[in-house]
């Protein structure tokens, strides 16, 4: 080789370039877009097991055979506040619905605090409690709001980071339905 | 190999030596000490940069209980970072991952270094080896005709 030194300085120059096109071509992406997704989409509802208001359980088994909106709430969170009335139009227009349920997670509360709250807003959806965070963890969740839709097979097929509203959450019954 | 050459191969081993004592001094960790550490290499979900291990959010803090708990039921460190890369994307884990960008973005520093000290070396050889300046034909003329005026000097003395 004649000219080492000018061999190893233009490999050093394209893996320079290469690494400039690589980091070029992740400007266009959404640094925060991991935060907004789930990876749990496509794959099957984990196992959980909450316990409701009145003193049930539910688990991942009771969802079988129903398209499935799960909502992680609480009682102190303004965004959950915000998409209340969404969510209170959505589950009154399909409450009558055999094959659907909505199922509200609650996520970092105190049960004293939910009770009051449920009663004082008149939620009759399925509440179930999540002291140990367990169901928290299990679906991924970063915060709350968030809701996921799962398809009568078990299947988690769509997922809203943050408030939804009354035509997101439509899409995805129509998508734990499809 | 020139005594210079083993002189440094010599110290390559001992350094590698020394690398891999210190690395195999570490025993094993207790499960909490695994807790910690696993802790330390998670990302709290609801904060930016911020480990597990340095944060007060509540999923922190169920974190922190559910390694213990994954810990307890004889999870190995790879299984519980795997189940949290599956739930929250790899982007969960604070250590650099193993292939894709991640290799790109912590292995071309050090690519760049072997070649930059490769580059340094072989420069600072050729140096050592070859003639700063290089005589040219006028020099070697120059050079001939002293050599012939010597000559036929000496010849008359």
């Amino acid at each position: 080789m004649k000219h080492p030194t000018r061999v190893i300085a233009l490999a050093v120059a394209v893996i320079v370039l290469a690494f400039a096109v690589v980091l070029a071509t992740q400007i266009g992406a959404d640094p925060s877009a991991d935060s907004k997704a789930s990876a749990l989409v496509g794959d099957r509802v984990p196992e959980f097991s909450v316990q409701t208001l009145d003193g049930d359980t539910v688990t991942h088994a009771d969802l079988a055979g129903r398209a499935v909106i799960v909502n992680f709430w609480n009682s102190w969170c303004i965004p959950c506040h915000q998409e209340l009335p969404a969510l209170k139009r959505f589950y009154e227009a399909h409450a009558g619905e055999t094959d659907f349920l909505m199922l509200g997670i609650v996520r970092d509360d105190t049960e004293d605090a939910v009770r009051d709250y449920v009663e004082a807003e008149g939620l009759e959806w399925v509440i179930g409690l999540d002291p140990g965070s367990e169901a928290t963890l299990a679906f991924g969740t970063r915060g709350q709001p968030e809701t996921f839709a799962v398809t009568p097979d078990g299947h988690v097929v769509a997922f809203q980071f943050g408030p939804a509203t009354e035509s997101i959450l439509g899409r995805m019954l129509g998508e734990a339905r499809r | 190999m020139s005594a210079r050459g083993a002189a440094w191969l010599l110290l390559g081993v001992l350094v590698a030596a020394a690398i891999v004592i210190a690395a195999s001094q570490g025993g094993e960790a207790t499960p909490s000490e695994r807790a910690r550490d696993l802790a330390a290499e998670i990302q709290c979900p609801e904060c930016d940069g911020v480990s597990v291990e340095q944060s007060l959010a509540p999923t922190s803090r169920a974190i922190r209980a559910d390694l213990r708990r994954r810990i307890a039921a004889g999870q190995s460190d790879d299984q519980i970072r795997q189940a949290y890369a599956e739930r929250y994307g790899e982007a969960i884990l604070l250590r650099p991952e193993g292939s894709g960008l991640g290799v790109l973005v912590w292995g071309l520093p050090v690519v760049l270094v072997i070649a930059g000290a490769g580059a340094l070396v072989l420069a600072s050889r050729r140096r050592r080896h070859e003639p700063l300046l290089h005589a040219t034909d006028a020099d070697e003329a120059l050079v001939e005709n002293i050599r012939g005026d010597r000559g036929t000097r000496e010849r008359a003395e």
